[in-house]
Protein backbone atom coordinates (compact mmCIF):
# COMPACT_ATOMS: atom_id res chain seq x y z
CA UNK A 1 0.00 0.00 0.00
CA UNK A 2 1.17 3.14 -0.29
CA UNK A 3 3.49 3.11 -3.22
CA UNK A 4 2.19 5.63 -5.23
CA UNK A 5 1.45 8.43 -2.89
CA UNK A 6 5.63 7.44 -1.90
CA UNK A 7 5.95 7.94 -5.47
CA UNK A 8 4.32 11.01 -6.33
CA UNK A 9 5.24 12.84 -2.62
CA UNK A 10 8.61 12.20 -3.72
CA UNK A 11 8.00 13.83 -7.33
CA UNK A 12 6.52 16.64 -5.31
CA UNK A 13 9.30 17.48 -2.95
CA UNK A 14 11.05 19.46 -5.55
CA UNK A 15 8.35 22.04 -6.32
CA UNK A 16 7.35 22.36 -2.39
CA UNK A 17 10.51 23.45 -1.88
CA UNK A 18 10.06 26.57 -4.23
CA UNK A 19 6.21 27.15 -3.25
CA UNK A 20 7.52 27.25 0.70
CA UNK A 21 10.03 29.92 -1.03
CA UNK A 22 7.73 31.95 -2.42
CA UNK A 23 4.93 32.29 -0.05
CA UNK A 24 7.37 32.76 2.95
CA UNK A 25 8.91 35.29 0.16
CA UNK A 26 5.20 37.03 0.18
CA UNK A 27 4.99 36.80 3.85
CA UNK A 28 8.38 38.78 4.13
CA UNK A 29 7.34 41.00 1.68
CA UNK A 30 4.08 41.48 3.49
CA UNK A 31 4.97 42.06 7.14
CA UNK A 32 7.77 44.33 5.88
CA UNK A 33 5.83 46.29 4.17
CA UNK A 34 3.48 46.90 7.12
CA UNK A 35 5.70 49.72 9.20
CA UNK A 36 5.69 51.75 6.20
CA UNK A 37 2.36 51.56 5.22
CA UNK A 38 0.93 52.45 9.04
CA UNK A 39 3.88 55.06 9.17
CA UNK A 40 2.49 56.92 5.62
CA UNK A 41 -0.98 56.39 6.37
CA UNK A 42 -4.18 55.69 8.48
CA UNK A 43 -5.10 52.15 8.43
CA UNK A 44 -8.25 52.82 8.74
CA UNK A 45 -8.63 55.03 5.75
CA UNK A 46 -6.53 52.74 3.40
CA UNK A 47 -9.56 50.47 4.42
CA UNK A 48 -12.27 52.99 3.50
CA UNK A 49 -10.41 53.55 0.09
CA UNK A 50 -10.76 49.76 -1.13
CA UNK A 51 -13.91 49.78 -2.97
CA UNK A 52 -17.01 47.93 -1.41
CA UNK A 53 -16.89 45.15 -3.12
CA UNK A 54 -13.09 44.31 -2.53
CA UNK A 55 -13.40 44.68 0.86
CA UNK A 56 -16.25 42.02 0.49
CA UNK A 57 -14.21 39.70 -1.52
CA UNK A 58 -11.16 40.27 0.62
CA UNK A 59 -13.38 40.35 4.11
CA UNK A 60 -11.26 43.34 4.79
CA UNK A 61 -12.14 43.95 8.99
CA UNK A 62 -9.11 45.87 9.50
CA UNK A 63 -5.58 47.46 8.22
CA UNK A 64 -5.03 48.73 11.47
CA UNK A 65 -2.74 46.30 13.36
CA UNK A 66 -0.23 43.68 11.94
CA UNK A 67 -2.93 40.68 12.21
CA UNK A 68 -5.35 42.65 10.62
CA UNK A 69 -3.12 43.87 7.39
CA UNK A 70 -1.63 40.12 7.28
CA UNK A 71 -4.56 38.52 7.14
CA UNK A 72 -5.92 40.29 4.14
CA UNK A 73 -2.59 40.96 2.29
CA UNK A 74 -0.76 37.45 2.71
CA UNK A 75 -3.47 34.93 4.44
CA UNK A 76 -6.45 35.90 2.55
CA UNK A 77 -4.95 36.94 -0.91
CA UNK A 78 -1.79 34.61 -1.01
CA UNK A 79 -3.57 31.62 0.93
CA UNK A 80 -7.83 31.28 0.45
CA UNK A 81 -6.99 32.64 -3.20
CA UNK A 82 -3.81 32.02 -4.70
CA UNK A 83 -2.84 29.13 -2.90
CA UNK A 84 -6.57 27.44 -2.84
CA UNK A 85 -5.95 28.16 -6.90
CA UNK A 86 -2.60 26.33 -7.15
CA UNK A 87 -4.03 23.23 -5.19
CA UNK A 88 -6.98 22.92 -7.22
CA UNK A 89 -4.76 23.10 -10.30
CA UNK A 90 -2.28 20.81 -9.29
CA UNK A 91 -5.09 18.60 -8.27
CA UNK A 92 -6.50 18.50 -11.87
CA UNK A 93 -3.69 16.75 -13.41
CA UNK A 94 -3.85 13.78 -10.99
CA UNK A 95 -5.78 11.78 -13.31
CA UNK A 96 -5.96 13.66 -16.46
CA UNK A 97 -2.64 13.93 -16.96
CA UNK A 98 -1.57 10.56 -17.03
CA UNK A 99 -4.97 9.81 -19.44
CA UNK A 100 -3.57 12.71 -21.38
CA UNK A 101 0.06 11.51 -22.08
CA UNK A 102 -1.09 7.64 -22.53
CA UNK A 103 0.70 6.35 -19.34
CA UNK A 104 -2.77 5.15 -17.10
CA UNK A 105 -3.01 2.39 -19.14
CA UNK A 106 0.93 1.41 -18.50
CA UNK A 107 -0.42 2.62 -14.59
CA UNK A 108 -3.63 0.29 -14.19
CA UNK A 109 -1.65 -2.51 -15.75
CA UNK A 110 -0.16 -2.88 -12.07
CA UNK A 111 -2.59 -4.91 -9.58
CA UNK A 112 -4.02 -1.57 -8.51
CA UNK A 113 -7.99 -0.17 -7.79
CA UNK A 114 -8.58 3.20 -9.60
CA UNK A 115 -10.16 4.86 -6.22
CA UNK A 116 -6.83 3.58 -4.85
CA UNK A 117 -4.79 5.43 -6.94
CA UNK A 118 -6.83 8.62 -6.87
CA UNK A 119 -6.63 8.43 -3.33
CA UNK A 120 -2.97 7.80 -2.91
CA UNK A 121 -2.17 10.48 -5.33
CA UNK A 122 -4.12 12.92 -3.88
CA UNK A 123 -2.67 12.36 -0.17
CA UNK A 124 0.74 13.38 -2.25
CA UNK A 125 -0.71 16.85 -2.28
CA UNK A 126 0.10 16.75 1.48
CA UNK A 127 3.63 17.21 0.49
CA UNK A 128 3.43 20.81 -0.71
CA UNK A 129 0.37 22.12 1.58
CA UNK A 130 2.38 21.04 4.60
CA UNK A 131 5.74 22.20 3.11
CA UNK A 132 4.07 25.62 3.03
CA UNK A 133 2.50 25.49 6.15
CA UNK A 134 5.38 24.31 8.11
CA UNK A 135 8.08 26.96 6.78
CA UNK A 136 5.77 30.10 6.00
CA UNK A 137 4.57 30.35 9.42
CA UNK A 138 8.07 30.22 11.16
CA UNK A 139 9.27 33.28 8.60
CA UNK A 140 5.76 35.51 9.65
CA UNK A 141 6.96 34.88 13.08
CA UNK A 142 10.16 35.51 12.85
CA UNK A 143 9.79 38.58 10.46
CA UNK A 144 6.95 39.89 13.00
CA UNK A 145 9.82 40.12 15.47
CA UNK A 146 12.52 41.67 13.63
CA UNK A 147 10.02 44.58 12.69
CA UNK A 148 9.25 44.70 16.49
CA UNK A 149 5.32 43.34 16.26
CA UNK A 150 4.24 40.80 18.05
CA UNK A 151 1.95 38.27 16.66
CA UNK A 152 -0.03 35.71 18.81
CA UNK A 153 2.35 32.28 18.14
CA UNK A 154 -0.55 30.09 19.00
CA UNK A 155 -2.87 32.24 16.70
CA UNK A 156 -0.57 32.05 13.67
CA UNK A 157 -0.13 28.19 13.90
CA UNK A 158 -3.90 27.73 14.18
CA UNK A 159 -4.55 29.32 11.22
CA UNK A 160 -2.12 27.56 9.06
CA UNK A 161 -3.30 24.21 10.67
CA UNK A 162 -7.59 25.41 9.58
CA UNK A 163 -5.91 26.34 6.37
CA UNK A 164 -5.11 22.63 5.41
CA UNK A 165 -8.91 21.42 5.56
CA UNK A 166 -9.56 24.08 3.29
CA UNK A 167 -6.61 23.51 0.61
CA UNK A 168 -7.15 19.89 0.78
CA UNK A 169 -11.29 20.86 0.32
CA UNK A 170 -9.69 23.29 -3.13
CA UNK A 171 -7.99 19.97 -4.08
CA UNK A 172 -10.91 18.20 -4.14
CA UNK A 173 -12.31 19.93 -6.70
CA UNK A 174 -9.31 19.92 -8.92
CA UNK A 175 -9.47 15.87 -8.36
CA UNK A 176 -13.24 15.91 -9.61
CA UNK A 177 -12.01 17.87 -12.86
CA UNK A 178 -9.10 15.67 -13.31
CA UNK A 179 -11.42 12.62 -13.94
CA UNK A 180 -14.17 14.52 -15.59
CA UNK A 181 -11.92 15.31 -18.55
CA UNK A 182 -9.21 13.48 -20.38
CA UNK A 183 -7.05 16.59 -21.26
CA UNK A 184 -4.96 17.48 -18.23
CA UNK A 185 -5.21 21.61 -19.94
CA UNK A 186 -8.66 21.57 -19.55
CA UNK A 187 -9.43 19.53 -16.31
CA UNK A 188 -6.62 22.45 -15.28
CA UNK A 189 -8.59 25.46 -16.78
CA UNK A 190 -11.63 24.03 -15.04
CA UNK A 191 -11.00 23.55 -11.75
CA UNK A 192 -9.08 27.12 -11.97
CA UNK A 193 -12.60 28.66 -12.70
CA UNK A 194 -14.76 26.85 -10.60
CA UNK A 195 -12.51 27.03 -7.56
CA UNK A 196 -12.21 30.90 -8.34
CA UNK A 197 -15.95 31.10 -9.32
CA UNK A 198 -17.41 29.97 -6.23
CA UNK A 199 -14.97 31.93 -4.74
CA UNK A 200 -16.43 34.91 -6.47
CA UNK A 201 -19.50 33.72 -5.36
CA UNK A 202 -18.91 32.99 -1.90
CA UNK A 203 -17.79 36.72 -1.31
CA UNK A 204 -19.97 38.84 -3.58
CA UNK A 205 -23.27 37.25 -2.44
CA UNK A 206 -22.56 37.49 0.90
CA UNK A 207 -25.73 39.78 2.42
CA UNK A 208 -27.86 39.41 -0.44
CA UNK A 209 -30.70 36.93 -0.77
CA UNK A 210 -28.42 34.46 -2.63
CA UNK A 211 -26.20 34.33 -0.25
CA UNK A 212 -26.76 30.92 0.78
CA UNK A 213 -25.02 29.53 -2.34
CA UNK A 214 -21.80 30.21 -0.64
CA UNK A 215 -22.47 27.30 1.55
CA UNK A 216 -21.00 25.40 -0.85
CA UNK A 217 -17.66 27.09 -0.99
CA UNK A 218 -14.60 26.13 0.98
CA UNK A 219 -13.55 29.99 1.29
CA UNK A 220 -16.99 30.10 3.49
CA UNK A 221 -15.23 27.81 6.60
CA UNK A 222 -12.11 29.43 6.34
CA UNK A 223 -11.84 32.77 7.71
CA UNK A 224 -8.18 34.01 8.49
CA UNK A 225 -9.66 37.43 9.97
CA UNK A 226 -11.31 35.37 12.59
CA UNK A 227 -8.29 33.60 14.00
CA UNK A 228 -5.82 36.68 13.63
CA UNK A 229 -7.86 39.09 14.49
CA UNK A 230 -10.33 37.77 17.35
CA UNK A 231 -8.11 34.57 18.09
CA UNK A 232 -11.50 33.12 16.92
CA UNK A 233 -10.89 29.20 15.57
CA UNK A 234 -13.52 28.01 13.28
CA UNK A 235 -13.13 23.89 14.19
CA UNK A 236 -16.96 23.55 12.64
CA UNK A 237 -15.75 24.62 9.47
CA UNK A 238 -12.77 22.57 9.54
CA UNK A 239 -14.83 19.29 9.96
CA UNK A 240 -17.14 20.64 7.21
CA UNK A 241 -14.12 21.25 5.03
CA UNK A 242 -12.92 17.80 5.55
CA UNK A 243 -16.72 16.44 4.99
CA UNK A 244 -16.30 18.42 1.58
CA UNK A 245 -12.96 17.04 0.74
CA UNK A 246 -14.19 13.55 1.15
CA UNK A 247 -17.33 14.02 -0.74
CA UNK A 248 -15.39 15.20 -3.63
CA UNK A 249 -12.57 12.53 -3.15
CA UNK A 250 -15.81 9.91 -3.17
CA UNK A 251 -17.33 11.41 -6.31
CA UNK A 252 -13.91 11.09 -8.24
CA UNK A 253 -13.45 7.62 -7.02
CA UNK A 254 -17.11 6.88 -7.99
CA UNK A 255 -16.88 8.95 -11.18
CA UNK A 256 -13.33 6.94 -12.09
CA UNK A 257 -13.98 3.60 -11.56
CA UNK A 258 -16.89 3.24 -13.90
CA UNK A 259 -15.83 5.25 -16.58
CA UNK A 260 -14.09 4.56 -20.04
CA UNK A 261 -10.53 5.41 -20.24
CA UNK B 1 -9.44 -23.48 -18.83
CA UNK B 2 -8.23 -21.52 -21.24
CA UNK B 3 -5.88 -18.69 -20.26
CA UNK B 4 -8.11 -15.77 -21.96
CA UNK B 5 -11.71 -16.73 -23.15
CA UNK B 6 -13.93 -14.24 -25.04
CA UNK B 7 -17.43 -14.88 -24.72
CA UNK B 8 -19.11 -12.67 -27.29
CA UNK B 9 -17.08 -9.39 -26.20
CA UNK B 10 -18.47 -6.18 -28.04
CA UNK B 11 -17.55 -2.59 -27.68
CA UNK B 12 -19.64 -0.23 -29.63
CA UNK B 13 -18.78 3.03 -29.85
CA UNK B 14 -22.47 4.48 -31.63
CA UNK B 15 -20.16 5.54 -34.37
CA UNK B 16 -18.12 2.89 -34.57
CA UNK B 17 -18.29 -0.75 -33.44
CA UNK B 18 -14.87 -1.43 -32.79
CA UNK B 19 -15.80 -5.11 -31.35
CA UNK B 20 -18.60 -7.07 -32.56
CA UNK B 21 -19.59 -10.19 -30.58
CA UNK B 22 -16.16 -11.21 -30.73
CA UNK B 23 -15.23 -15.13 -28.94
CA UNK B 24 -12.03 -17.45 -28.98
CA UNK B 25 -9.98 -18.79 -26.55
CA UNK B 26 -6.49 -18.52 -25.80
CA UNK B 27 -4.95 -21.80 -24.33
CA UNK B 28 -2.69 -22.30 -21.04
CA UNK B 29 1.37 -22.14 -22.27
CA UNK B 30 0.42 -21.08 -26.03
CA UNK B 31 1.64 -18.32 -28.20
CA UNK B 32 -2.03 -16.29 -29.39
CA UNK B 33 -1.48 -14.30 -32.37
CA UNK B 34 -4.12 -11.27 -32.78
CA UNK B 35 -3.42 -9.97 -36.26
CA UNK B 36 -4.91 -7.29 -38.12
CA UNK B 37 -4.62 -3.76 -39.79
CA UNK B 38 -4.26 -0.96 -37.78
CA UNK B 39 -7.99 0.40 -36.96
CA UNK B 40 -9.79 -3.34 -36.58
CA UNK B 41 -9.76 -3.67 -32.92
CA UNK B 42 -7.37 -5.38 -31.62
CA UNK B 43 -6.61 -2.76 -28.71
CA UNK B 44 -10.30 -2.65 -28.15
CA UNK B 45 -10.14 -6.16 -27.19
CA UNK B 46 -6.92 -6.10 -25.10
CA UNK B 47 -8.42 -2.99 -23.32
CA UNK B 48 -11.57 -4.57 -22.13
CA UNK B 49 -9.26 -7.67 -21.25
CA UNK B 50 -7.34 -5.39 -19.20
CA UNK B 51 -10.60 -3.79 -17.60
CA UNK B 52 -9.61 -0.23 -19.37
CA UNK B 53 -12.81 -0.32 -21.02
CA UNK B 54 -15.83 -1.80 -20.13
CA UNK B 55 -17.56 -3.85 -23.10
CA UNK B 56 -20.52 -3.09 -24.29
CA UNK B 57 -21.76 -6.72 -24.17
CA UNK B 58 -20.35 -10.36 -23.92
CA UNK B 59 -17.71 -10.57 -21.13
CA UNK B 60 -14.26 -12.51 -21.27
CA UNK B 61 -12.31 -14.40 -18.13
CA UNK B 62 -8.36 -13.55 -17.99
CA UNK B 63 -6.98 -16.35 -15.93
CA UNK B 64 -10.59 -17.69 -14.82
CA UNK B 65 -11.57 -14.03 -13.55
CA UNK B 66 -14.55 -12.42 -15.20
CA UNK B 67 -13.23 -8.77 -16.72
CA UNK B 68 -16.46 -7.23 -15.22
CA UNK B 69 -15.11 -8.50 -11.52
CA UNK B 70 -13.22 -5.41 -10.79
CA UNK B 71 -11.57 -6.66 -7.71
CA UNK B 72 -10.73 -10.07 -9.17
CA UNK B 73 -9.49 -8.69 -12.36
CA UNK B 74 -6.68 -6.38 -10.15
CA UNK B 75 -6.12 -9.14 -8.00
CA UNK B 76 -5.46 -11.10 -11.32
CA UNK B 77 -2.84 -8.85 -12.74
CA UNK B 78 -0.23 -9.97 -10.32
CA UNK B 79 -0.26 -12.73 -12.68
CA UNK B 80 -0.59 -10.74 -15.69
CA UNK B 81 2.28 -8.97 -17.58
CA UNK B 82 0.92 -5.83 -19.92
CA UNK B 83 2.53 -3.72 -22.56
CA UNK B 84 0.50 -1.13 -24.36
CA UNK B 85 0.73 -0.08 -27.84
CA UNK B 86 1.81 3.43 -27.27
CA UNK B 87 4.10 2.67 -23.96
CA UNK B 88 4.39 5.42 -21.95
CA UNK B 89 6.13 6.47 -18.58
CA UNK B 90 6.51 9.81 -16.23
CA UNK B 91 8.88 11.52 -18.10
CA UNK B 92 10.38 13.11 -15.54
CA UNK B 93 11.48 9.53 -13.70
CA UNK B 94 14.46 7.60 -14.87
CA UNK B 95 14.40 4.03 -15.52
CA UNK B 96 14.81 2.95 -11.70
CA UNK B 97 12.89 5.08 -10.43
CA UNK B 98 9.47 3.35 -12.73
CA UNK B 99 11.32 -0.06 -11.93
CA UNK B 100 11.57 0.45 -8.43
CA UNK B 101 7.65 1.94 -8.66
CA UNK B 102 6.39 -1.33 -10.20
CA UNK B 103 8.38 -3.47 -8.30
CA UNK B 104 6.71 -2.26 -4.96
CA UNK B 105 3.71 -2.81 -5.96
CA UNK B 106 3.98 -6.59 -8.23
CA UNK B 107 7.40 -7.60 -7.39
CA UNK B 108 10.38 -7.61 -9.71
CA UNK B 109 11.94 -11.29 -8.89
CA UNK B 110 13.31 -11.08 -12.67
CA UNK B 111 14.42 -7.39 -13.24
CA UNK B 112 17.59 -8.42 -13.51
CA UNK B 113 17.59 -10.88 -15.83
CA UNK B 114 15.58 -8.90 -17.98
CA UNK B 115 17.60 -5.72 -17.63
CA UNK B 116 20.25 -8.28 -19.12
CA UNK B 117 18.12 -8.50 -22.42
CA UNK B 118 16.89 -5.75 -22.56
CA UNK B 119 18.96 -2.54 -21.49
CA UNK B 120 17.43 0.34 -21.34
CA UNK B 121 19.38 3.31 -19.89
CA UNK B 122 18.30 3.71 -16.61
CA UNK B 123 19.83 6.53 -15.21
CA UNK B 124 18.50 8.64 -17.12
CA UNK B 125 14.79 10.36 -17.27
CA UNK B 126 12.41 9.12 -19.91
CA UNK B 127 12.08 11.95 -21.42
CA UNK B 128 15.09 11.39 -22.91
CA UNK B 129 14.53 8.17 -24.54
CA UNK B 130 14.38 7.07 -27.62
CA UNK B 131 10.92 4.72 -28.68
CA UNK B 132 13.13 2.01 -28.63
CA UNK B 133 14.44 2.45 -24.99
CA UNK B 134 10.62 3.10 -24.14
CA UNK B 135 9.89 -0.19 -25.53
CA UNK B 136 12.51 -2.33 -23.71
CA UNK B 137 11.93 -0.55 -20.90
CA UNK B 138 8.28 -1.64 -21.02
CA UNK B 139 9.20 -5.23 -21.36
CA UNK B 140 11.15 -5.17 -18.04
CA UNK B 141 8.09 -3.91 -16.40
CA UNK B 142 5.73 -6.40 -18.31
CA UNK B 143 8.16 -9.28 -17.54
CA UNK B 144 9.44 -8.62 -14.13
CA UNK B 145 6.84 -10.12 -11.80
CA UNK B 146 7.29 -13.45 -13.51
CA UNK B 147 3.62 -13.31 -14.96
CA UNK B 148 1.76 -16.25 -16.10
CA UNK B 149 0.40 -14.58 -18.92
CA UNK B 150 1.23 -11.53 -20.84
CA UNK B 151 -0.80 -9.51 -23.06
CA UNK B 152 1.53 -7.64 -25.62
CA UNK B 153 -0.12 -4.96 -28.25
CA UNK B 154 2.33 -4.12 -30.83
CA UNK B 155 5.48 -5.26 -28.89
CA UNK B 156 8.13 -5.05 -31.54
CA UNK B 157 7.32 -1.23 -32.99
CA UNK B 158 10.58 0.83 -32.09
CA UNK B 159 12.90 -2.46 -31.66
CA UNK B 160 15.60 -2.58 -33.63
CA UNK B 161 16.47 -5.63 -35.24
CA UNK B 162 18.68 -7.25 -32.97
CA UNK B 163 16.79 -6.56 -29.89
CA UNK B 164 13.49 -7.72 -32.20
CA UNK B 165 15.33 -10.84 -32.44
CA UNK B 166 16.65 -11.61 -28.81
CA UNK B 167 12.82 -10.83 -28.00
CA UNK B 168 11.35 -13.41 -30.23
CA UNK B 169 14.23 -15.73 -28.20
CA UNK B 170 13.13 -14.66 -25.22
CA UNK B 171 9.46 -14.87 -26.19
CA UNK B 172 9.79 -18.66 -27.24
CA UNK B 173 12.01 -19.53 -23.91
CA UNK B 174 8.98 -18.30 -21.81
CA UNK B 175 6.41 -20.39 -23.36
CA UNK B 176 8.89 -23.43 -22.99
CA UNK B 177 8.38 -22.53 -19.40
CA UNK B 178 4.34 -22.61 -19.70
CA UNK B 179 4.19 -18.97 -19.77
CA UNK B 180 1.10 -18.09 -22.38
CA UNK B 181 1.22 -15.22 -24.07
CA UNK B 182 -1.23 -13.04 -26.29
CA UNK B 183 0.06 -10.72 -28.85
CA UNK B 184 -1.15 -8.28 -31.27
CA UNK B 185 0.45 -7.74 -34.32
CA UNK B 186 -0.38 -6.20 -37.94
CA UNK B 187 3.23 -7.35 -38.50
CA UNK B 188 2.46 -11.04 -40.66
CA UNK B 189 6.22 -12.34 -40.50
CA UNK B 190 6.24 -11.65 -36.64
CA UNK B 191 3.57 -13.76 -36.28
CA UNK B 192 4.36 -16.59 -38.16
CA UNK B 193 7.72 -16.67 -36.88
CA UNK B 194 6.17 -16.81 -33.32
CA UNK B 195 2.76 -18.13 -33.15
CA UNK B 196 1.12 -21.36 -32.63
CA UNK B 197 -2.56 -20.07 -33.21
CA UNK B 198 -3.63 -16.45 -35.28
CA UNK B 199 -6.72 -15.21 -34.94
CA UNK B 200 -7.64 -12.36 -37.61
CA UNK B 201 -9.93 -9.31 -37.01
CA UNK B 202 -10.93 -6.75 -39.27
CA UNK B 203 -13.20 -4.27 -38.65
CA UNK B 204 -14.34 -5.41 -35.55
CA UNK B 205 -15.00 -8.76 -36.18
CA UNK B 206 -13.06 -12.10 -35.51
CA UNK B 207 -12.56 -13.84 -38.95
CA UNK B 208 -11.08 -16.99 -38.49
CA UNK B 209 -8.68 -18.58 -35.74
CA UNK B 210 -5.91 -21.15 -37.35
CA UNK B 211 -3.22 -23.27 -35.97
CA UNK B 212 -0.43 -21.25 -38.04
CA UNK B 213 0.32 -24.31 -40.26
CA UNK B 214 -3.40 -24.27 -41.28
CA UNK B 215 -3.23 -20.57 -42.36
CA UNK B 216 -0.04 -21.39 -44.63
CA UNK B 217 -1.63 -24.26 -46.43
CA UNK B 218 -4.85 -22.33 -46.76
CA UNK B 219 -2.69 -19.45 -48.59
CA UNK B 220 -1.20 -22.33 -50.51
CA UNK B 221 1.86 -22.13 -52.91
CA UNK B 222 2.85 -19.70 -55.25
CA UNK B 223 4.36 -21.64 -57.97
CA UNK B 224 6.53 -20.47 -60.94
CA UNK B 225 7.23 -22.29 -64.16
CA UNK B 226 9.74 -21.03 -66.74
CA UNK B 227 9.76 -23.74 -69.96
CA UNK B 228 11.81 -23.74 -72.79
CA UNK B 229 9.18 -24.26 -75.04
CA UNK B 230 5.43 -23.31 -74.86
CA UNK B 231 2.85 -25.20 -72.93
CA UNK B 232 -0.76 -25.13 -73.43
CA UNK B 233 -2.47 -22.42 -70.96
CA UNK B 234 -5.48 -25.61 -69.78
CA UNK B 235 -2.63 -27.59 -68.55
CA UNK B 236 -2.76 -25.32 -65.56
CA UNK B 237 -6.45 -24.02 -65.71
CA UNK B 238 -7.28 -26.46 -62.44
CA UNK B 239 -8.98 -26.30 -59.30
CA UNK B 240 -7.01 -24.86 -57.01
CA UNK B 241 -5.12 -22.99 -59.20
CA UNK B 242 -5.64 -18.93 -58.13
CA UNK B 243 -4.20 -15.51 -59.52
CA UNK B 244 -2.72 -17.02 -62.55
CA UNK B 245 -0.52 -14.72 -64.62
CA UNK B 246 1.39 -16.12 -68.27
CA UNK B 247 3.55 -14.75 -70.34
CA UNK B 248 5.66 -15.40 -73.35
CA UNK B 249 8.93 -13.16 -73.64
CA UNK B 250 10.30 -12.13 -76.53
CA UNK B 251 12.26 -14.31 -78.52
CA UNK B 252 9.72 -17.31 -77.96
CA UNK B 253 7.24 -18.62 -80.20
CA UNK B 254 3.75 -19.21 -79.01
CA UNK B 255 0.72 -17.79 -79.00
CA UNK B 256 0.00 -15.46 -76.14
CA UNK B 257 -3.81 -16.15 -75.81
CA UNK B 258 -3.52 -20.24 -75.34
CA UNK B 259 -0.21 -20.81 -74.58
CA UNK B 260 2.91 -19.46 -72.09
CA UNK B 261 6.66 -20.37 -71.38
CA UNK B 262 6.70 -18.22 -68.34
CA UNK B 263 3.65 -18.62 -65.71
CA UNK B 264 3.07 -17.81 -61.74
CA UNK B 265 0.13 -18.92 -60.12
CA UNK B 266 -1.01 -19.79 -56.34
CA UNK B 267 -1.76 -23.20 -55.81
CA UNK B 268 -3.81 -24.36 -52.86
CA UNK B 269 -4.57 -28.12 -54.35
CA UNK B 270 -2.54 -31.33 -54.15
CA UNK B 271 1.17 -30.26 -55.65
CA UNK B 272 2.05 -33.97 -56.93
CA UNK B 273 -1.54 -33.86 -59.15
CA UNK B 274 -0.05 -30.04 -60.65
CA UNK B 275 3.67 -31.93 -61.28
CA UNK B 276 2.02 -35.21 -62.61
CA UNK B 277 -0.14 -32.62 -65.32
CA UNK B 278 3.03 -30.65 -66.47
CA UNK B 279 3.57 -32.32 -70.53
CA UNK B 280 7.08 -33.36 -70.83
CA UNK B 281 8.42 -30.39 -71.80
CA UNK B 282 12.02 -29.12 -70.89
CA UNK B 283 12.14 -26.93 -68.32
CA UNK B 284 14.46 -23.83 -67.53
CA UNK B 285 13.14 -22.95 -63.75
CA UNK B 286 10.18 -24.64 -61.56
CA UNK B 287 9.91 -23.25 -57.76
CA UNK B 288 7.43 -23.77 -55.27
CA UNK B 289 7.24 -21.78 -52.68
CA UNK B 290 5.24 -21.41 -49.51
CA UNK B 291 3.19 -18.16 -50.31
CA UNK B 292 3.68 -14.57 -48.01
CA UNK B 293 1.85 -14.58 -45.10
CA UNK B 294 0.77 -10.74 -46.43
CA UNK B 295 -1.32 -12.83 -49.12
CA UNK B 296 -2.96 -14.85 -46.91
CA UNK B 297 -3.82 -11.92 -45.18
CA UNK B 298 -5.20 -9.58 -48.12
CA UNK B 299 -7.41 -12.82 -48.58
CA UNK B 300 -9.17 -12.21 -45.84
CA UNK B 301 -9.24 -8.79 -45.99
CA UNK B 302 -10.38 -8.86 -49.57
CA UNK B 303 -13.10 -11.15 -48.04
CA UNK B 304 -12.78 -13.84 -50.41
CA UNK B 305 -11.88 -16.99 -48.11
CA UNK B 306 -12.23 -19.94 -50.37
CA UNK B 307 -9.16 -18.54 -52.89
Amino acid sequence: MLEFARYDAAKRIKGSVYLAVGMSLLATFAVWAYPSYSEAMDMEQLREAFPEPMIQAFNIQTMASLEGFLAVELYMFGWVILLGLYIAYSAASIIADDIDRGRMDTLLSMPVSRPRLALERFAALGVPILAVNVVTPVVVLVSADLIGESLAVVDVVALHLLSIPYLFACGGIGLVASVLFDRASIAQRVALGVTFGIYLVESLLTGTDYEGLGAIAPMRYFNPNEVLINGTYDLVGAAILIGMMSILIIVSQLWFVQRDL
Amino acid sequence: MGAIELDGLTKDYGDVLANDDVSFSVETGEIFGYLGPNGAGKTTTIRMLLGFINPTAGTARVLGNDIRDRKALIEAKHRIGHLSDDQAFDEQATGTEILDLHAAVKGDERRAELLDLFDPPLDRQVRDYSSGNVQKLGLVTTFMHDPDLVILDEPTGGLDPLVKHRFAEFLRAERERGVTVFFSSHILSEVRRLCDRVGIIRDGRLVTVDPIETLLSRSGKVVRINSAGPIPTEFVDIDGVHDLETSVPDGHVADPDTEFTECTFTFTGDINALLARLPDHEMVDVSIEEAPLEDVFLRFYGGDEDA
